[in-house]
C-alpha cells in the first residue's frame, strides 16, 4: 500500500473546472510511517488474535489515547536517574511475570512517589486468595529488601482479559 | 432523652485546657518571604491542570494570596536513532520527551505558613511530577549599612597630593 493515497494530478496551467470535485485528501488510515515498523504494535492478522486496549494502540498514541505504564521523574527536563529507573522497571516486570505465572491480565503499572514504589497489577482468578496474599507479601518484602525502599503492591483480580479488538 | 446523656469528650472545668501537641509556639521572629515560586514539571498536561486546581484551592483555604499562575511553553527533547541493530543507515527512528511546566507564584508568606503549605502540597504531589521551589526572603538591612558611610565619617581636611 503506497503511503499518501492516490491523488489525481492537476496540471498547474489549467485551473480546476468550476463543477469539478476537489481531489480527495490522503487516506487517513494509511499513516506516513514506513509500513514495516514493528515496534510495540500487534500487526494485522486473520481476526483470531484478541488484544487488550493497551496492546491494540501503537506507541505514537501514548499521551493521546494511551497513558504511561511507568511514572517517574527521571525523563523530565533537568532531572536525573532515567537509566536507573528504566533498569528497575525492566527487572520489576520480569520479577512480577515470574511471581504470578500466567496470572497477569495486563501490563503492570509502576508508580514512584518519593521513595515509595507502588506496583499496580491486574490478575486473573486462577489462584485462591490465600495464595495470592502470600505472593503479595513475598513480593513486597523481597523487593523492599532488594531496592531498599518501601514497596506497595496493589492487586486487583478480574474474571479474564478484556479484549478490545480482534486483529 | 438528653438529660441523662453524657457527651464522651466533655469534662468539668477542673481539668487544664488541652494543648495540641502538634502546635509549637516559639519566641523566635518569623522569617518573612516576599515571594514563593513553585515550578511544577510533568509529562502529562491533564495531571498538571488538576494539580494546579488543587494547589490554588489549598492556597485559598489557607489564606495565601496567589500572585499569578503561569504556564510556560513545553520543552520537547527529541533524538534520532538508527532503527536497525546493524547497518541500514537510511532508516532511523525518532523519539521525543515532552515536559510541560506550571509556575505558581505566591506572595507575602511567613515561614511557618510556607512550611505548612509546601509540606501539604508536596505530600500530595502526583507520581511522575517534579517540583522546584524558590523562596525570596525579606530581611532587615544589617546595622552597619543602615546609615550612609559619608554621614558617619569624621570630616577629613583636604590635603593636596603632589604627584
Amino acid at each position: 500500500v503506497s503511503p499518501g493515497g492516490c491523488v489525481p494530478a492537476l496540471s498547474p496551467r489549467c485551473p480546476p473546472a468550476p463543477g469539478a470535485v476537489p481531489p480527495c485528501p490522503p487516506d487517513p488510515a494509511v499513516s506516513p510511517l514506513s509500513p514495516q515498523t514493528r515496534a510495540a504494535r500487534v500487526r494485522g492478522g486473520k481476526g483470531d488474535k484478541l488484544v487488550t486496549y493497551e496492546q491494540a494502540h501503537p506507541p505514537h498514541h501514548i499521551g493521546h489515547r494511551k497513558g504511561w505504564l511507568s511514572l517517574h521523574t527521571g525523563n523530565l527536563c533537568g532531572e536525573a536517574g532515567a537509566a536507573q529507573r528504566a533498569l528497575e522497571d525492566a527487572f520489576l516486570r520480569r520479577f512480577l511475570h515470574g511471581t504470578f505465572p500466567g496470572l497477569l491480565a495486563d501490563e503492570v503499572v509502576l508508580k514512584r512517589r518519593g521513595n515509595l514504589l507502588v506496583i499496580c497489577a491486574l490478575l486473573g482468578r486462577a489462584l485462591p486468595p490465600a495464595k495470592l496474599y502470600f505472593l503479595l507479601g513475598y513480593a513486597e518484602t523481597l523487593l523492599g529488601h532488594f531496592y531498599k525502599c518501601p514497596v506497595r503492591l496493589e492487586l486487583q483480580t478480574v474474571p479474564g482479559r478484556v479484549p478490545y479488538k480482534c486483529l | 432523652n438528653l438529660m441523662g446523656a453524657r457527651l464522651a469528650g466533655s469534662h468539668g472545668d477542673t481539668q487544664e485546657p488541652k494543648t495540641n501537641p502538634l502546635v509549637s509556639i516559639s519566641d523566635e521572629p518569623e522569617t518573612l518571604y516576599k515571594r514563593l515560586s513553585i515550578l511544577v514539571k510533568g509529562h502529562d498536561k491533564a495531571v498538571l491542570d488538576s494539580y494546579e486546581y488543587f494547589a490554588v484551592l489549598a492556597a485559598k483555604e489557607l489564606g495565601i494570596s496567589v500572585e499569578k499562575v503561569d504556564k510556560p511553553p513545553k520543552t520537547i527533547e527529541r533524538f534520532t536513532l538508527l532503527k536497525s541493530v546493524h547497518i541500514y543507515k537510511k532508516h532511523r527512528v525518532q523519539y521525543e520527551m515532552r515536559t510541560h511546566y506550571l509556575c505558581l507564584e505566591l506572595k507575602y508568606l511567613t515561614g511557618s505558613t510556607a512550611a505548612v503549605y509546601l509540606e501539604y502540597v508536596q505530600r500530595n504531589l502526583p507520581e511522575g511530577v517534579a517540583m522546584e521551589v524558590k523562596k525570596t526572603k525579606i530581611e532587615k538591612i544589617p546595622e552597619h549599612i543602615q546609615k550612609p558611610v559619608w554621614d558617619t565619617l569624621p570630616q577629613v581636611e583636604e590635603t593636596e597630593v603632589k604627584s
